[in-house]
């Protein structure tokens, strides 16, 4: 009866694998299915938007099935960086423009005969251009502001100058006032992000040393030694050392940080992309600001001889590439170009409350935030862009330094302005 | 035969005993607490009490959030894996225990050698065989990755506790005339009991948590295991973590009660001198 | 004490005759084969993948390029952040191997010295470990928050508020705070193992101790420690293995950070392999590769050393 008990197991063992693999095995129809995997499945906003591209390229060709599998980011890239090396992954999938591995390795290909570019906005364009071809379909736009609270700005006794831009002694004198009347001045936080603890100290940069040195600044081309660069890392340790960033600032998440701002404890400022709204403009139980909150938006401060003080930073965010294994090249771009419509350009401004990279014109906005969205279309007026976060023009050890110097210990208050201009040449200025 | 304390010394063992119970248990009760309660409610008092008490939370992650569909997948997943990686397991460690044979050290090396390697490094490679196998994106192709990416460890806890069973136990059985399955099946594995519990308990605590290869693995919805639905609520966008709770409460219920029946159970009986 | 020793090698039996231990080719294989065809199927071949990606490196398009030992050179000699790595993981490894071994030892006799209600206690003592590592952090995380963590609020509240602090914002405590959790998430497991262990001691031996009226503090370091050895040996090297790995928690809580003070080394092979902007596998793969043989030799050493004494007593 023993005997009986364990070889059947140890075949079983082995079996399995064989037994089972057909039922696993997907169904294969004549039906055409386009496999899509995204990022921000927490979003609701934007997966109704992606999943009303997907029935749009449904109707428009009977027999296909669009499947968008939704991920978080971080698993996401797990299962890409396992899956396209052994030549599978889905059709399209979501990338930043940051992550050009997927392009230096041919495993995306490029679209500019596949897509209708007119639709798109050329400068959102330009991110993707890499040797002259164009390897993505950016979705999502967004610039640099800096959110904070009106009324509390207004109990502090300070205007906001009609320019909507603070001087940088003003901006410390600001902080400096906040702090005292017991308010935390900025609340950001690194807990779960390689960026926000350097949205001062890199606008900052940006404005003092003009679009081309700061470009070279963050491609290694620039010494952080730079006595421009010294002053702004000056001037941004006064800020810290003024007590601008909460206590537990190396912990808060990106989460916690919009909740920090505008419910508890409550803080007067907070830099932000201007994706700020898809957390913000949620309802109150899910974590959304609260419906009166006198929500305004400012620029970063104006740097003493800068370079350019017009400037900010504006960055392509969610985008869409397509696979170079894909058996279905023109469905995936028929799916790529549906999410690109200038009706569906025009659906995502009003329901995201977003740039886009998508031409939409839309001048009669309306809806329950149309005043905050004109209030940020006030901020653009006359402003010069600059393309690109330094967390998208750094790779590798540069990246990482910038993580955890520029992001972190630096306004974490861990460094001097010695030690930090030396850890990032040490890992980024190639001389 | 246990020892007994006096009196006097009970008091101190208590009080220790006590402390570590908050320390340990707190933060479990945080949880269940945090699981009754909205993530509005927690962000504004992280430590309140769950008045009033959502219960629906549950219902809506059963149903809404597909929980059932991941919780009988890892079911099914973790409970064949568990038994398969058990039985293999045994087996190898009883006849590297046993028996003197040339080369179990270069099998033991090896097998103590798959311990040692990143899990994040080696999937790459794991995925590129199931893919050949054709079992990308299957329960079968997870159950048998879990069951290999454990051998090692199982084999490693159990080879150890079985070395150490007296050869008297065995030469007595041989005498008797058992076969040596049945030494295995009679001897090894009911002797072995603690180990056996040991690695059960933990592969399956392992296995029921694992997020890396399941993530990878697997693409489609109905697929995923319970601790990729958990992720569903830990958005990069929001941070969820009342749902995360009530999800991880769903999670750990069934493992709780399984593990304070099946431990009480395992040393009543071995206390009662059944392994002997 | 020889009394004793003679009585439990009655009880345990002396090493019988070695043809009792031969086996034929037959009966291994059936014993063997299931396993080890798992094995060779499914971990041999990523294990030679690794060493094999270790020797190279991975250029765009898909190009690999034989580079012999130079990843290994560049590891050992051009990178301050490996070495970074491998301080921090052998202080996480040395003390919270120990900590979690023995005081999972502690908690196992508390138990079995028959603390009240102690079925309860081995429940809720275990708790810890039925938690996944994601929100094991964060929880943690939360508890070390300076403005509304539990930490600071007991500091606060038994009056020591001046050590209140960012725990995991500074390099000085930061790797201390993450190692608190990470015991916290295991003791209970190294408990159960013991609690198992202990019950499982023969009943004769602890009574024959109390007849030769030992003192409970004796009969632990005479009688109980050197019973269990074996599985002190295991947990010892199990906890050993994990630590040296040791990757989830560190990588929820911290990240590596603040400024590189919980960097593990594999943290490190994780981010060379998947943040760097690069699909290049040969440097990770030799990190492990490296970190592979090292711990190898550790367990050979520590087994050898503990193992050995075992077998002069009997």
């Amino acid at each position: 009866m023993l005997r009986g008990i364990s070889l059947p197991l140890c075949a079983a063992a082995l079996g399995l694998a064989v037994v089972a693999a057909p039922l696993g095995g997907r169904a294969q129809a004549d039906d055409v299915t386009l496999e899509v995997w995204s990022h921000e499945a927490d979003q609701p906003a934007k997966v109704a938007f992606r999943e009303l591209a997907a029935r749009n390229v449904e109707k428009a060709h009977p027999g296909v099935k669009v499947k968008i599998t939704w991920y978080e980011k971080n698993p996401m890239l797990a299962a890409l960086k396992s899956a396209l090396p052994a030549g599978k992954g889905p059709d399209a999938f979501y990338l930043e423009p940051g992550f050009v591995e997927y392009i230096t390795a041919g495993y995306v290909i490029p679209l500019d005969d596949l897509i209708d570019w007119n639709n798109i906005e050329p400068w959102a364009r330009k991110v993707w251009i890499h040797g002259g071809k164009t390897y993505g379909v950016p979705q999502e736009a967004y610039t640099n502001e800096i959110y904070y609270d009106k009324d509390a700005l207004k109990k502090l006794g300070i205007e906001l100058p009609a320019s909507g831009q603070f001087t940088q002694a003003q901006f410390l004198d600001v902080v400096k006032k906040t702090k005292a009347a017991g308010m935390t001045p900025i609340a950001q936080g690194v807990g779960d992000r390689p960026f926000p603890g350097a949205y001062v100290v890199g606008e900052a940069l940006l404005r003092k040393l003009g679009p081309d040195d700061y470009l070279r600044l963050f491609t290694g081309k620039l010494s952080f030694a730079d006595p421009r660069v010294a002053e702004v890392l000056k001037w941004t340790k006064e800020v810290v050392d003024a007590g601008a960033y909460p206590k537990n600032f190396m912990t808060l998440k990106l989460g916690e940080s919009h909740y920090y701002f505008y419910l508890k404890p409550g803080a007067l400022m907070l830099p932000m992309g201007s994706w700020y709204t898809g957390r913000a403009f949620v309802p109150e139980d899910k974590g959304g600001q609260p419906a009166n909150f006198p929500l305004g938006v400012m620029q970063f401060p104006a740097m003493d001889g800068g370079a350019c003080n017009e400037c900010k930073t504006s960055a392509v965010g969610a985008s869409f590439v397509i696979n170079a294994a894909t058996k279905h090249k023109d469905l995936a771009a028929a799916f790529l170009n549906a999410m690109s419509t200038p009706e569906m350009g025009k659906m995502w401004i009003e329901t995201i409350y977003l740039q886009t990279g998508i031409k939409a014109d839309v001048k009669n906005f309306s809806g329950p935030h149309a005043a905050y969205f004109t209030e940020l279309m006030e901020r653009q007026k006359g402003a010069k862009y600059f393309i690109g976060a330094p967390q998208d023009l750094t790779t590798g050890e540069c990246k990482d330094a910038f993580a955890q110097v520029l992001n972190s210990g630096f306004p974490g208050g861990l460094l001097s302005v010695d030690q930090a201009v030396q850890m990032m040449n040490k890992s980024c200025y190639k001389g | 035969m246990q020892p007994r304390l006096a009196p006097l010394r009970r008091v101190p063992l208590a009080a220790f005993a006590l402390f570590y119970t908050i320390v340990s248990g707190g933060p479990f009760l945080w949880v269940a607490v945090m699981s009754l309660r909205t993530t509005a409610e927690i962000f504004k008092n992280p430590y309140g009490p769950p008045s009033p008490a959502h219960w629906e939370k549950f219902t809506d992650a059963w149903d809404k959030s597909n929980y059932h569909t991941y919780f009988w997948n890892s079911v099914v997943v973790v409970t064949i894996a568990v038994v398969l990686v058990t039985v293999i397991g045994a087996m190898a460690a009883h006849c590297l225990a046993r028996y003197r044979f040339r080369g179990s050290r270069l099998v033991r090396f090896l097998i103590l050698s798959g311990l040692v390697l990143p899990p994040q490094l080696l999937i790459l490679a794991l995925f590129q065989i199931l893919l050949d196998i054709h079992l990308y994106n299957t329960l079968t192709g997870l159950i048998v990755v879990y069951v290999a990416t454990h051998i090692a460890m199982t084999v490693y806890i159990l080879e150890g506790f079985f070395a150490q069973i007296p050869q008297d136990l065995f030469d007595a059985a041989k005498m008797d005339g058992y076969s040596d399955l049945e030494i295995f099946w009679r001897i090894t594995m009911p002797v072995g009991a603690p180990a056996i519990f040991t690695t059960v308990t933990l592969n399956f605590i392992i296995l029921w948590n694992e997020f890396l290869f399941a993530v990878v693995l697997l693409t489609d919805d109905d697929k995923r295991t319970l601790p990729l639905g958990i992720m569903h609520f830990m958005g990069s966008h929001q941070l969820d973590v009342g749902m995360v709770a009530t999800g991880l409460m769903i999670a750990i219920v069934p493992v709780l009660l399984i593990y304070g029946f099946f431990s009480e159970t395992m040393i009543k009986g071995m206390t009662a001198g059944a392994v002997r | 004490m020889s009394g004793l020793s003679r009585r439990l090698r009655g009880i345990l039996g002396n090493a019988a005759a070695t043809d009792a231990r031969a086996a034929s080719l037959g009966l291994l294989l059936m014993f063997l084969a299931p396993a080890l065809l798992f094995y060779a199927g499914f971990a041999v071949y990523p294990v030679l993948r690794t060493f094999y990606n270790s020797f190279h490196a991975i250029r765009p398009q898909g190009v690999v390029e034989f580079v012999g030992i130079g990843n290994f050179r560049s590891i050992l000699f051009a990178d301050p952040t490996f070495w970074k790595a491998v301080g921090n993981t052998a202080l996480f490894t040395v003390i919270a191997t120990l900590v979690d071994v023995f005081g999972g030892l502690l908690l196992a006799l508390c138990l079995f010295a028959r603390a009240p209600s102690a079925g309860l206690l081995r429940v809720i003592w275990f708790t810890p470990v039925l938690m996944s590592y994601v929100v094991v952090g964060v929880i943690w995380v939360w508890i070390y928050d300076y403005d509304w963590g539990l930490a600071n609020a007991i500091l606060h509240w038994i009056g020591l508020g001046a050590y209140e602090q960012s725990w995991l914002g500074h390099p000085s405590t930061a790797l201390w705070s993450v190692m608190g959790a990470h015991i916290w998430k295991w003791l209970g497991f190294n408990m159960i193992v013991f609690l198992a262990a202990l019950y499982a001691l023969p009943g004769e031996v602890l009574g024959a101790a109390e007849l030769d009226n030992c003192g409970w503090v004796a009969k632990l370091f005479y009688i109980i420690i050197p019973m269990l050895r074996a599985t002190i040996v295991n947990l010892l090297v199990l906890s050993f293995i994990g630590k040296m790995m040791v990757f989830d928690l560190v990588w929820i809580m911290t990240g590596g950070g603040p400024l590189w003070s919980t960097e593990t080394v594999s943290t490190y092979v994780y981010k060379r392999a998947f943040d760097w902007n690069t699909f290049d596998l040969g440097y990770p793969s030799a990190i492990a590769v490296l970190w592979f043989v090292i711990i190898l030799a550790f367990i050979a050493i520590m087994t050898r050393l503990l193992r050995q004494r075992d077998r002069l007593e009997f």
